[in-house]
């Protein structure tokens, strides 16, 4: 019995992930319009990020300035492609292992601090890499962008659209393996107690070191890939407020679940794009998206899946015995 | 020696507008532990709302200043009860609220005001002159009631009960109740205080600079900066910490590149806040 639940709540699993994918792969060839493939890889992009970001708030440390390697990625990618004339396709490699060397040289410091002292710094550095870009704006060109990236695959919208759909999926299969492999259960348990998990013979600076680490190599490599998609690229996109709303995006998708990020940046950013036509207004859906999710489910859209989940059991197992099945199936 | 006494002018007076609005940012944060990201929009609205009354009103804009100040120091209490107080200890949910109230506050202005820059006018016209330099009375008037201000907030925290409650609460929160200190009431009164601090510089500073929907968002920045120098939870060290941001502000854009200034007050900030995190006066908050 026990086993049969287990592979049935595998299996349901796969076919989601491979239904949707499915659909997200015949998109293009059923005819969506351009416009929805630009914004579909927009959404690819800042999904990469959120989730990266999650990651890193697997071991505790919520990070406010994840925005900043997306910004490193990109520009070293965008700079040395376009001044050194080298292939884009070696160049965003370099940058997103750039971007890991930066995150675990800052992590060293940073991880000194810990909870909110934490995410004040990380903010801080946020700017730090904006202030510095600036300073050195014959290079970068600062806020009034940099032009003139070379492009992966010339300006038709459909390869971009596989080759960013491909990217999600390979960095999302790695971050479910990192979450689900011993080092995410160490992580997991330094965001619990890090007293007691050093206490067990983790090695807890070293560990939240890597994970920073290895979030600031994925939201470099967004950047990177970001950089050649968009050609155009400049300082206020990667400002501030870009990781505080990649922030919200993880929070409203909800903090405890891999499937979090995802819904959350997909509802969010689809909203604004169908609110469109309200023009001006629009943040309004956004705050009211937010303000939903304060009040009405404060463990975000897929806590309030798992939830219905468990109520539904209790309901279809009501004066029979109560089964733990729809609990065992959701996401830690 | 004229540039350096006008930058001296505006130290003092970007020191007084920073340390206004960073004790509102400080008081919330040591007493009700929030992070209060909308700090910021809520200065930008005090300012408008002067702006509304003083031009669509017409009325005096002395008058239209004190009851900006009224308007938003009530909407303070409404964002307290209903915005803040729902998620007392959830630091990341309250940062969501504040992201929320920015959007809410921005996007109302932009729709009622549009984004174009404007500005107030000077409360008090006119110019003095010192020398051959010539300051105008609006920034020896901002600073004249910034310090009154200032002093009688320290008197007000120091000295009255309820400034001693509201020490008595950022220092322990739980041993504050024990003692029969009403928190949340204490809390309400801190957030209307911050509330009506960022009306009067955010109207201040538009007759001074200008008017525009995003204008909390750097502001918002330098009152971070600044209660990170002085440390969570210090009050008095707040004064100090607003002035040498202010003076750099002032200073260091006439000696470099202003984006190298930046850069290096930011420079400044990360570590002080890696050698010394609890701030050059403050106390370890968590």
């Amino acid at each position: 019995m026990l086993r049969a639940i287990k592979w049935e709540s595998w299996q349901g699993k796969l076919a989601g992930y491979g239904l949707l994918s499915l659909v997200m792969l015949l998109l293009p060839v059923f005819g969506i319009s351009v416009y929805y493939i630009h914004i579909l890889i927009g959404v690819f992009i800042y999904i990469i990020m959120t989730a990266s970001l999650r990651l890193v708030s697997l071991s505790g440390q919520i990070s406010l300035g994840h925005a900043g390697f997306m910004c490193a990625g990109a520009y070293t990618s965008a700079v040395i492609s376009k001044d050194l004339g080298w292939s884009p396709w070696l160049t965003i490699p370099l940058a997103t292992l750039l971007s890991f060397i930066l995150a675990y040289l800052v992590a060293i410091p940073f991880t000194r601090l810990r909870g909110l002292y934490f995410t004040m710094i990380s903010l801080f550095f946020g700017m730090a890499v904006l202030a510095i870009n600036e300073v050195f704006q014959k290079i970068t060109g600062g806020q009034s962008g940099f032009v003139g990236i070379p492009t992966l695959f010339g300006y038709s919208k459909t390869p971009y659209y596989y080759f960013f759909f491909a990217l999600l999926a390979v960095c999302l299969l790695v971050m479910y393996r990192i979450e689900h492999s011993r080092i995410g259960f160490t992580w997991k348990a330094i965001a619990q107690s890090h007293v007691i998990a050093s206490s067990t013979g983790i090695n807890e600076n070293r560990q939240r070191i890597l994970c920073f680490a290895i979030g600031g190599l994925f939201a470099g490599l967004a950047g990177a890939t970001y950089a050649h998609y968009y050609v155009v690229i400049s300082t206020t996109t990667f400002g501030f407020f870009t990781s505080i709303y990649i922030f919200v995006y993880m929070m409203v998708g909800g903090i405890n679940s891999f499937n979090g990020p995802i819904v959350g940046t997909t509802v969010i950013l689809l909203s604004q794009v169908f609110a469109r036509s309200l023009k001006e207004y629009v943040p309004f859906i956004l705050a009211g998206v937010l303000l939903v999710f304060l009040y009405l489910m404060p463990q975000g859209l897929t806590g309030l899946a798992e939830r219905s989940r468990i109520w539904l059991n209790k309901l279809r197992s009501r004066g029979g015995e109560v089964s733990g099945k729809g609990i065992s199936n959701g996401a830690a | 020696m004229d540039v350096a006494l006008v930058a001296f002018v505006n130290g003092i007076v970007l020191s007084s507008i920073y340390v206004m609005v960073a004790l509102g940012f400080a008081l919330l944060l040591s007493i009700m532990g929030i992070f209060n990201f909308a700090h910021g929009a809520i200065y930008m609205i005090g300012a408008f709302v002067t702006y509304g009354l003083a031009h669509s009103l017409g009325l005096n804009q002395w008058v239209s200043v004190l009851l900006s100040m009224v308007l938003v120091g009530g909407f303070g209490l409404f964002l307290e009860r209903f915005c803040f107080r729902p998620f007392a200890g959830k630091v990341f949910n309250v940062i969501v609220m504040s992201i929320a109230l920015i959007l809410i506050l921005e996007t109302f202005v932009v729709t009622q005001f549009g984004g174009s820059q404007r500005s107030l006018s000077a409360f008090l016209p006119g110019n003095l002159k010192i020398g051959v330099v010539s300051i105008s009375a609006d920034r020896i008037m901002i600073i004249g009631v910034g310090l009154i201000l200032l002093v009688v907030l320290t008197l007000l925290i120091q000295r009255s009960k309820i400034g001693q409650q509201m020490l008595a609460v950022s220092q322990d929160r739980e041993g504050a109740a024990l003692i029969g200190i009403n928190v949340n009431r204490t809390a309400a009164i801190a957030m209307v205080l911050a509330c009506v601090l960022a009306a009067l510089s955010g109207s201040f500073m538009s007759s001074l600079y200008y008017l525009g929907p995003f204008m909390g968002d750097s502001i918002l920045l330098k009152a971070i900066e600044v209660v990170i120098l002085s440390g969570i939870g210090s009050i008095g060290g707040v004064l100090l910490g607003g002035v040498i941001v202010g003076f750099m502000d002032a200073f260091l854009p006439l000696y470099m590149d202003p984006l190298l200034a930046q850069a290096i007050t930011i420079g400044i900030i990360i570590a002080i806040l890696l050698v010394r995190p609890k701030g050059l006066f403050g106390y370890e908050l968590f």
